[in-house]
């Protein structure tokens, strides 16, 4: 660290800092500021404001130069962020680039970032399931990792309290493995998913293709409406941000919200370097942050901290927050910060065509992919592999592909090909992993970045669950599809290195037991109450539901219990 | 946006998607002369493409699309230099099968000329290949640069930036254009 400048310690002092701004940082600032609690955002990246920042949101696929692929020198340059499905050339402005933000692969992960404003609720897959009690108590159950300190019902109203403000479409479906939420209209089934939904009922009884539980506006409520969003387009080009607001980002939605009411201050540009802990007070008493710019570093503080800064930057930033009471990390007595990394297996593919349903298209883009809710280890053991996966689906009717056409060019060559050709079915897993202590990420001893903080080591790799798990899936989706009628089924494991699922999770888990976890039942350091760890890190275990609406959860009920604490006289 | 992911693993073929991770990593910068992408090479490229696409009674075809400007980026840019060379190995074969069979430059034979210099490029393929095949090659550049061109998007195929609305189930007849995106 260089000079700190500490001078102005009232001017730096706010009641909350929150470290991030992305889909559970945002949420931090919403709640904090809206109960009247002065709130400073940190982001490391640029500002990125709603609608002004997103340059290619009205771009059609012919103002693209490559019509939205990569060129040699992108890929070259770039050979980790480059497999991101999502970073074309609509969208890469919103990704870290492989040679900015250096880190060492022990083995390999494939780490995915957003350092900006928003972090990567602009991008992210907008997929919102709820957990459901199979999952908190799947490792109790199962006898693998810890237990979580946290049930299903704990977390149902806060659900209820995010869904409503950020608006979640599906169809309640009564089912116990995907429980119901407060749903706006779902996008519709075409004629092939509602195949596929029927098919699976009459041949199983206990399988259910259900309507996409997914973060778009359908039908806006007047919440929404004060939000400044509207009803989502059917566009289907999330990624370069909505001029519509349609899906949820904390850039149209959380942090205006947070900045109406006049508490909330964000700060880019702004790398958090480590919180700062006071000894004689035991508790944390602000963080120190430098400027990417211009290198200067400044210390900020505030009653109580929240670190939102994304699963693996968080666990880097407590294990490099170290003090006389706490070498090894911010709250580290036990060991486990870094340790217990997991991820969501996202290697398998599988799909096929179907003949019939010739007289029937669609109209629009449908931005969302129907759910498989997870059939596996509910009630018992009944595979051998431990913990569930969520299969998602659908179909559709591309351009036909010419393919049968004799000459392979011409007339006839070019008219077969703008009819639509067969339809096809599609699916992807998104599987449970196991969290296993040697799964981990620690500091580099000798390498930093320019703002001079440790890299971070990553050492995460699959096993033999991981792989059992993934031909499950295929056996099972190859015959759910074959009795179904789809034909010429493939399907592929893409072997993909963990971290391009972008669902990294743990590091920095709730128990109870401060001996084997970090956070307590509200997401608070067992050994440093005012920092709460509110996004991935504080994961348990993974479940099989996209965890992104569990985070916001979380957050906002640790937000509440910080209120309800505060207006009780404590976090002084 | 999600089914992206299950497109990119199970391996869409894009025009310059054939070549593997290796084939990116040992490459060196192509031998590529400025005039390669002379406003003649241009006007000839336009040709070749127009001759895969036709503009027909429905809609336009590639040359409208600009196919040839459109392959001068996307070759210069997305190409490795390996399939750089193979493209411009079989456009210097396209330019001298014109001369020698027919007398004259490729822009200028008739139509089913042109087509008997393509389909003979197209028949000398190896079908199972590992290198990349001229014909496959420059046929697959035309189609997504026509379909994803204003044109072939708008014209030969159907195309709204803003739709509005999904609606999962709309009758469908015989005739009626597939969506562009």
């Amino acid at each position: 660290m260089g000079n700190i400048d500490s001078k102005g310690i009232k001017e730096n002092t706010y009641d909350a800092i929150v470290i991030g701004s992305g889909i559970s940082g945002g949420w931090a600032a919403k709640e904090l500021c809206e109960h009247g609690i002065k709130t400073l955002v940190l982001e490391r990246g640029r500002d990125v404001k709603h609608l002004i920042d997103y340059p290619t949101m009205a771009k059609d696929p012919w103002d693209f130069p490559h019509r939205n692929e990569l060129t040699l020198k992108e890929k070259e340059d770039n050979p980790v962020v480059s497999k991101c499905y999502a970073f074309r050339e609509d969208a890469m402005h919103f990704f870290v680039k492989d040679k900015e933000h250096p880190y060492i692969q022990e083995k390999p992960f494939d780490w995915i970032r957003g350092y900006q404003v928003g972090g990567k609720s602009l991008t992210w897959g907008r997929c919102t399931q709820r957990w459901s009690n199979f999952e908190f108590t799947g490792p109790q159950r199962f006898d693998f990792g810890w237990d979580w300190p946290i049930r299903y019902e704990d977390v149902a109203p806060w659900y209820s309290h995010v869904e409503k403000f950020i608006g979640i479409c599906g169809s309640k479906d009564g089912l116990e493995a995907m429980p119901d939420g407060e749903f706006l209209p779902p996008f519709e089934l075409n004629q092939v998913e509602q195949h596929l939904k029927d098919s699976l009922l009459k041949n199983y009884g206990d399988r259910y293709l259900v309507h996409a539980r997914w973060a778009h506006l359908t039908q806006p409520n007047q919440i929404h409406l004060d939000q400044g969003r509207g009803k989502c387009n059917a566009r289907n080009m999330c990624q370069r941000g909505c001029p519509f607001g349609g899906y949820f980002s904390s850039n149209s939605s959380t942090l205006p919200w947070a900045a109406k009411t006049g508490n909330l201050t964000i700060r880019p540009f702004s790398v958090v370097h480590s919180i700062i802990y006071d000894e004689q007070k035991q508790k944390a008493t602000g963080v120190r942050v430098i400027d990417t710019n211009t290198k200067e570093a400044t210390e900020f503080f505030a009653k109580v901290i929240f670190v939102n800064g994304s699963t693996l930057n968080s666990n880097l930033i407590l294990l490099n927050s170290t003090s006389n009471r706490f070498p090894n990390g911010l709250g580290n007595d036990s060991g486990v910060l870094g340790k217990y990394i997991c991820h969501h297996n996202y290697r398998g593919s599988l799909g096929g065509e179907i003949d019939g349903f010739n007289d029937t298209y669609y109209y629009g883009r449908n931005p969302t992919d129907a759910i498989i809710a997870n059939y596996r280890n509910l009630h018992k053991k009944d595979a051998d592999f431990i913990g569930g996966y969520t299969t998602y689906a659908g179909a559709h009717r591309d351009r036909n592909d010419g393919k049968t056409s004799p000459q392979q060019m011409g007339a006839e060559y070019k008219e077969s090909m703008t009819e639509p050709g067969p339809w096809k079915v599609y699916s992807y897993v998104q599987g449970e992993t196991i969290p296993k202590e040697k799964n981990h990420v620690r500091l580099s001893a000798d390498k930093k970045d320019e703002w001079g903080i440790p890299q971070l080591i990553t050492s995460v790799e699959y096993d033999d669950n991981d792989d059992k798990l993934l031909n499950d899936y295929f056996v099972q989706t190859e015959e759910m599809f074959s009795k179904a009628g789809v034909k010429n089924i493939h399907h592929s494991d893409s072997k993909q290195a963990p971290g391009l699922d972008i669902h990294e999770m743990g590091g920095c888990r709730m128990g109870t037991d401060p001996k084997t976890s970090m956070l307590d039942k509200r997401n608070a350091i067992h050994h440093c109450k005012n920092v709460f760890v509110t996004d991935g890190a504080c994961m348990a275990s993974t479940g099989n539901q996209s965890p992104s609406i569990l985070y916001m959860t979380l957050t906002a009920r640790a937000c509440n219990y910080v209120v309800e604490e505060m207006k009780k006289g404590n976090f002084k | 946006m999600k089914r992206r992911r299950f497109l990119s693993s199970v391996g869409i073929i894009l025009p310059a998607a054939m070549v593997s991770t290796e084939f990116f990593l040992s490459s060196c910068k192509a031998d590529v002369k400025e005039e390669y992408f002379s406003d003649q090479n241009i006007k000839l490229l336009d040709e070749i493409g127009e001759t895969i696409i036709p503009a027909t009674s429905t809609s336009p075809g590639a040359k409208e699309a600009r196919i040839g400007e459109f392959m001068k980026v996307y070759v210069t840019d997305c190409y490795p230099p390996e399939e750089q060379n193979i493209f411009w190995e079989g456009v210097n074969k396209i330019k001298k099968n014109s001369k020698s069979k027919y007398g004259n430059e490729f822009p200028k034979l008739a139509l089913l000329q042109k087509q008997e210099i393509l389909l003979s490029l197209k028949n000398e393929s190896k079908i199972d290949s590992n290198t990349p095949q001229f014909y496959p090659m420059v046929k697959d550049l035309v189609v997504f640069g026509f379909f994803t061109s204003k044109p072939g998007a708008t014209k030969a195929l159907r195309y709204i930036q803003t739709p509005g609305y999904y609606k999962g189930d709309v009758p469908y007849k015989k005739g009626d254009k597939a969506w562009a995106t």
